[in-house]
């Protein structure tokens, strides 16, 4: 697998994205024209301290949120113009989510949670598309799990569940906001693992927001983000290294 | 501390205002009537003993309004608490006891009792002003001195406050069972499983109803012989329909899981199936009142239309179904205003319970509901619960009221059991409202649901 090569497909881009908050002087500039791609098959972590803007720049590349100026592709789908329910759909089948907590309805049921993205396009699983969602299940330790409601299950739990459902349709790419930000060690770590996984072993595209520089070791790549601009991007690092990058960041500011 | 979240929170209790203010504003207005009749007989003989009449029956129906009105106001502060879980929790988890958390929320409710009885008052009292006034300018009143306000007024609003002011405090008793843990993680309502589990309760209501059931079925037999099995059959009602409230928790849900199966299997209507029944205390808290609403007023408009068949066949002629025609025309709509209060609670309630549900409506949009597909399911849980209800409350009405002219009538000379008469105008009245109610509960939910951007319904707490 090429993980750096430059010219690797991308499956999600940004442009020259800013996006500002309120107006006036209380205007806050979250994103400062920034410009990315996230590479196909890659586990990709954006990093940052709290407040450089990585969830905005999340949100805007998996249409939840529009840019104030600049324009977003997602696979080969200029998203920039597009209305809500076109958005809306783009997202039920091609973007998968993990979020920092409160990833899960809470009246479905664990099986219920991972087939919402098929039950909200009005559809069952294909035959092909049911064995990988039993793989998945199995894989993740979830198979006695499938009739409990998310307030029965620990925290890990609840992400290896959100993490099933993200997978589930096999969407172009796989946001996670601080996924294991509410888990203890051990628990973020198998959370990590798991990610880590799916990229190598499934191909699958992932792209991370983190501020814990160990979850960012796990990744193929590396974004550092500051203030609302990309400020760095690597390959593979070691915790420590980027520990030692993200404090350089901070003395330098 | 407890006086800035009143203040922040003022708007979750707009619903309750709109509840208290209405049942101040008829029962003002009803007791301000009264006194327009009497200042016609001001000089005649017996003129205070015709208000006294008139102020006892207008207080029975002023009583159904508050008894419902303080079952509304009840169940909203239980849905407002259950919204505030997390920061009752935190405040208990540094320190404030639940006792005084639970008379800050009463104190609340004699806030909201005091402005909405004033304030309804108010309106009632102008409301009587003005249809007298359009009254004599057609005609059908004569010109007379008539009171500007009447002191009784003062009643009404005495009352509307004291019973704001205890079912706050009865929908309080939430905060006593919402632990200091419960800040630390997220904050759940009970589930089904918990909370049917109730075992005290459910004996009781169980209890209730069977023997509810069994004195209404011999007072109906006993009124076959004597105009008193009504006396026997009023209890049987009373007794059976307190079982069906106390076990409401079981029976609402069981309800609103046989209409939801009737809508359908896409994502939306399985979504609002589900939430209307995994939160049993949500839905029966919602719903409740609106079932209590309607089986009075069928009650009332079933037990008349078989007196009437009764009487009609009984005595016959055109006087008898004049008077009663009008008779009954008065008293439905006296006591329909029970079941707009009913519906009311119900529209406001079904808003708070969506609007608590943002984070959770965030997360759907997230994942791929569109704008309408939330509208769809919001709209689809509103339709269950005003069907689940209104149907409940017309099966039980029927039931009763038919009971209630059988028990008393059943004597007269041939009658015998006779079949319920269906006040079917009224009946349709009811069904065309409950559609009407699914529509409007649905309106301000589903506008405020797509208003907001999946990215700040998900950064909600
Ligand atoms: N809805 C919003 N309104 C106003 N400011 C916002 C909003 N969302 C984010 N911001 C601001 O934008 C900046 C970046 O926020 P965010 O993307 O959440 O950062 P991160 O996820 O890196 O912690 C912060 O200064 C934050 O306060
Ligand atoms: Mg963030």
């Amino acid at each position: 697998m090429n993980t750096t090569a430059p010219g690797a497909r991308l499956v999600a881009r940004v442009d020259s994205v800013t996006k500002s908050f309120g107006v006036g002087s209380n205007t806050v500039t979250a994103l400062d024209s920034v410009s990315l791609g996230i590479r196909a098959g890659e586990f990709t972590a954006v990093m940052g301290p709290s407040g450089s803007g990585k969830s905005t720049l999340m949100h805007i590349m998996a249409g939840l949120d529009t840019p104030t100026t600049g324009r977003v592709w997602l696979g080969d789908t200029d998203i920039t113009g597009l209305d809500d329910s076109a958005l809306t759909l783009l997202r039920r089948r091609h973007v998968g989510f993990v979020f920092q907590s409160f990833n899960l309805v809470p009246t479905l049921d664990v099986r219920g949670n991972i087939l919402l993205p098929f039950e909200l396009d009005g559809r069952r699983p294909t035959r092909e598309e049911q064995d990988w969602i039993d793989h998945l299940i199995g894989s993740l330790g979830l198979s006695a799990r499938l009739g409990h409601r998310p307030h029965q299950l620990s925290g890990g739990q609840q992400q290896r569940v959100a993490i099933a459902r993200a997978l589930g349709t096999r969407p172009h790419l796989v946001f996670a906001d601080e996924p294991t930000g509410n888990l203890d060690s051990r628990s973020g770590r198998e959370v990590l693992a798991l990610l880590a996984t799916a990229a190598r072993e499934y191909g699958q595209s992932i792209a991370m927001v983190t501020h814990d520089p160990l979850a960012a070791s796990a990744a193929d790549r590396v974004i550092f983000l500051a203030d609302g601009s990309v400020v760095d991007d690597r390959a593979r690092s070691s915790a420590e290294d980027i520990s030692r990058f993200m404090l350089g960041m901070e003395a330098a500011a | 501390m407890s006086a800035g979240i009143s203040l922040r929170r003022g708007r979750e209790h707009v619903s309750s205002l709109l509840v208290t203010a209405l049942s101040a504003a008829f029962g003002a207005g009803l007791i301000q009537a009264t006194g327009f009749v009497n200042d016609l007989y001001r000089d005649e003989e017996g003129g205070g003993e015709t208000q006294t009449a008139l102020v006892a029956v207008a207080m029975v129906f002023i009583l159904l309004a508050l008894y419902v009105a303080s079952i509304v106001t009840a169940n909203t502060f239980g849905t407002i608490i259950a919204g505030r879980a997390r920061t009752v929790a935190l405040l208990r988890l540094v320190g404030a006891s639940a006792r005084t958390l639970r008379r800050d929320v009463a104190r609340e409710g004699l806030v909201v009792g005091l402005v909405g009885a004033l304030g309804g008052a108010i309106v009632g009292v102008g409301v009587s002003h003005a249809a007298l006034a359009w009254g004599v300018a057609s005609g059908v009143m004569p010109e007379a001195a008539y009171r500007s306000v009447d002191p009784l007024v003062l009643l009404p609003v005495v009352l509307v406050v004291l019973t704001t002011w205890t079912a706050s405090h009865v929908g309080s008793r939430a905060v006593l069972s919402v632990t200091p843990m419960q800040a630390t993680g997220a904050a759940q309502e009970r589930s089904h499983e918990e909370s049917v589990r109730r075992p005290v309760r459910t004996v009781f209501a169980i209890l209730f109803l069977v023997g509810g059931a069994s004195l209404l079925a011999l007072g109906i037999l006993l009124g076959l012989v004597s105009p008193f099995g009504i006396v026997v059959a009023f209890f049987g009602g009373v007794g059976s329909f307190t079982g069906v409230v106390l076990g409401a928790h079981w029976i609402l849900p069981a309800v609103l899981r046989l209409v939801g199966r009737a809508l359908g299997r896409s994502a939306p209507a399985t979504l609002a199936a589900a939430n209307a029944v995994r939160y049993p205390e949500r839905s029966t808290r919602t719903t409740v009142g609106l079932v209590i609403g309607v089986t009075l007023v069928t009650t009332f408009a079933v037990a008349m239309a078989t007196y009437r068949t009764i009487l009609l066949r009984e005595f016959g002629g055109e006087d008898v179904d004049g008077v009663l025609a009008v008779t009954v025309g008065v008293l439905s709509a006296l006591i329909g205003f029970s079941g707009v209060i009913a519906a009311v609670g119900m529209v406001n309630n079904l808003s708070l319970s969506v609007l608590q549900r943002t984070r959770e409506l965030g997360l759907l949009r997230a994942l791929g509901f569109t704008a309408r597909q939330v509208r769809g399911m919001i709209l689809a849980e509103s339709a269950q619960m005003s069907v689940a209800s209104v149907g409940l409350g017309l099966a039980l009405g029927i039931v009763y009221g038919w009971a209630a002219a059988q028990s008393l009538l059943g004597s007269l000379s041939g009658t015998g059991l006779v079949w319920p008469t269906m006040p079917w105008g009224l009946l349709a009245i009811l069904v065309a409202g409950a559609a009407l109610l699914a529509g409007l509960a649905a309106l301000a939910p589903s506008r405020r649901a797509t208003a907001v951007s999946p990215v700040a319904a998900l950064a909600v707490d």
